[in-house]
């Protein structure tokens, strides 16, 4: 009998989970993903963009519900060109709309999908309840899931794509219609679920922090092209250090900043903008405060966050970083 | 991900054979429908036609049964390829409402709050999808109309004697394919129906519509172009044309009274059904939408 592991085994995970080679998607006479290229590796990829950028157009492309108009994706290292069935299996998709049978009990309804993603009648059984006791709808598990709230509903629709235990979960706008508590339980389950290692995870969001707390990668699409691939950690590791100092005086400290190797720029009153290069540390501008007897009033410091990435991304300026390596622009 | 663990888990057990996933949705269906009482009910009621044909075909075969109704009839009560149309007719009957009934809600809760895209990101295509559904429709009518035909036409094979079941076996075969090419057409077609307008009450109204409207707009087109070619909107009316050939009896005896449309052309009109209907299951059946524009 074929199993769950024969599908998705070791020698696939050492694949990039997603690669695009030179994706174009056409919905009706329109180009919606123009030549994506890259490859994804990351255990938690954020998937951003903003309304229109094509995030969901690409999340069901990878599902096979749309044929790509040329190029392709691969997915555990298996192009979704024939082979889309059976790479299915190893996915978990929770959609952005609901997604239900009304008349069906939460956990019937789990059942019956993870039975048909292939689990014989009782495991899909046991699964479904535990899928419900692990999103926390276990007492809930047996009312209709018409009469659930918005964000049951949003959690019932990760129980089904969690049930039948792929390797590979499409999240799209998971935290969307949640209030900020639910939201929060949301993205605590896909953080959790991440840090088990047995899952990859794509979510497709417009809402930046939602990406911020729970992915290591991120992929930003700007009208059907990528504009963005990086690895979020490498990022952070690169990017300069940004410091906004407030000194009692900056006669000599500036000069002895300056010959740190770190830029310095001088707003008056003893406000001061550095961007610390990585191999200098914070404590080696304490250490000229104090040979300079400098008191340090306030200190900002900040690193290029996602928003800057985002932002420089919509801007048309583009970044690939080297947890990427195979990105394209 | 165990209960009390509560840890996320990968399955690595073992998985049903990819062939006979579309048997969940059969199985998931038929399991809602009987969860309705009133369907039960219906559905046990269909087996009227069986109790009586029996009933029938015993009386006819039993001399004592005759005695004490005090009826007296030579040779074996008109039980020939006739009956066993007619009977089929009055079960096909019952099966359409049932179709009807059953159809549209099976296919259109799956519609109703997109649980579409959630069936085909799975291991399952839309042929599966369209085979598991009509599975249901073709067992619950496969137990209104063959079945019991066969049953009947054994039992008056075992009673009649005299090689009456070798020598009416067509009649067997007529009722297999009778049933059969029935079944396929009503089934694709309500559920193409039930598809294509996505609303339960709508869609047993379409399905009701193209039995008893389509007729109707038919004769309205032989009547104004002179002609007898809009017979064939008649679903009904071109089953039956091809049943009585089938049957090897003349169309009158099941009520077609009209016989200008030759059988080919009932054949044909068959046909295009099935692969309109499939086509319209085809168009329609997909996890998302394209809104061209």
């Amino acid at each position: 009998m074929q199993t769950a592991k024969d599908l998705t085994g070791r020698e696939l995970r050492a694949a990039p989970i997603i690669e695009l080679e030179d994706l174009d998607v056409k919905l009706g006479n329109r180009l919606i993903l123009n030549r994506l290229k890259g490859a994804l590796h990351g255990r938690c990829i954020g998937l951003l963009g903003p309304n229109g950028s094509g995030k969901s157009t690409l999340i069901n492309t990878l599902l096979g519900f749309y044929p790509p108009a040329s190029g392709t994706a691969r997915m555990f290292g298996e192009d979704i060109r024939g082979n889309i069935k059976r790479l299915r299996s190893a996915i978990g998709y929770m959609p952005e709309t609901d997604a239900f049978i009304a008349e069906m009990s939460g956990v019937h309804f789990v059942r019956y999908m993870a039975e048909i993603s292939g689990l014989p009648r009782d495991e899909a059984m046991e699964r479904a309840h535990e899928a419900f006791f692990y999103v926390g709808l276990g007492e809930a598990r047996y009312r209709k899931l018409g009469t659930y709230s918005l964000g049951m509903k949003q959690l019932a629709k990760l129980a089904q794509a969690l049930a039948h235990g792929p390797r590979l979960l499409l999240l799209d706008e998971p935290t969307n219609g949640l209030d900020p508590q639910a939201r929060q339980r949301m993205l605590q389950l896909v953080r959790e679920i991440r840090d088990t290692g047995e899952v990859s995870i794509l979510i497709s969001s417009h809402l930046l922090h939602d990406i911020e707390e729970c992915c290591d990668e991120v992929l930003i699409l700007k009208e059907g092209k990528i504009a963005a691939l990086c690895n979020l950690e490498e990022e952070r590791k690169a990017n300069l250090k940004f410091l906004e100092l407030e000194v009692n005086r900056e006669n000599g400290f500036l000069e002895a900043i300056h010959g740190l190797g770190c830029e310095c720029a001088s707003f008056g009153g003893g406000r001061l903008k550095i961007v610390l290069p990585e191999k200098i540390h914070v404590r080696e501008l304490y250490r000229l405060a104090a040979e300079q007897s400098v008191q340090i009033r306030r200190m900002n410091f900040r690193r290029d966050s996602l928003e800057d990435i985002f932002l420089k991304a919509m801007e048309g300026k583009s970044t690939v970083t080297k947890g990427s390596a195979n990105g394209s622009l | 991900m165990a209960v009390y663990k509560r840890r996320y888990k990968v399955y690595e057990g073992a998985l049903t054979p990819a062939w006979s996933r579309f048997a969940v949705l059969t199985r998931y269906s038929l399991s809602s429908l009987f969860s309705s009482r009133l369907f039960t009910g219906y559905f046990f009621l269909c087996s009227i036609p069986l109790l009586v044909g029996i009933a029938y075909i015993y009386g006819a075969n039993s001399a004592i049964v005759q005695s004490m109704l005090g009826i007296r009839v030579n040779g074996s009560w008109g039980i020939n390829s006739s009956w066993f149309a007619t009977m089929l007719q009055v079960q096909t009957a019952l099966g359409f409402i049932l179709i009807a009934w059953a159809a549209p809600g099976m296919v259109t809760q799956d519609f109703a709050n997109q649980a579409l895209q959630l069936y085909f990101s799975r291991p399952l295509s839309r042929t599966e999808y369209i085979v598991g559904k009509i599975a249901v429709l073709a067992l619950l009518l496969s137990c209104i109309t063959w079945i019991p035909g066969l049953l009947l036409f054994g039992l008056q094979a075992g009673l009649s004697g005299n090689g009456w079941g070798w020598d009416n076996l067509f009649i067997a075969g007529a009722i297999f394919v009778s049933s059969w090419l029935w079944i396929a057409v009503i089934s694709l077609l309500a559920l193409a129906l039930s598809v294509f307008v996505r609303w339960r009450i709508a869609a047993t109204g379409l399905v009701i519509g193209v039995m008893f409207v389509l007729p109707g707009f038919g004769e309205a087109i032989d009547f104004t172009l002179q002609t007898y070619w809009g017979k064939l909107l008649n679903v009904s009316y071109t089953i039956r044309l091809v049943w009585a050939n089938l049957f090897r009896i003349h169309p009158r005896s099941i009520g077609v009274f009209r016989t200008d449309v030759p059988v080919w052309s009932a054949w044909a009109a068959i046909l295009t059904t099935c692969v309109i209907s499939v086509l319209l299951l085809n168009r329609r059946l997909k996890a998302r939408e394209v809104v061209r524009g």
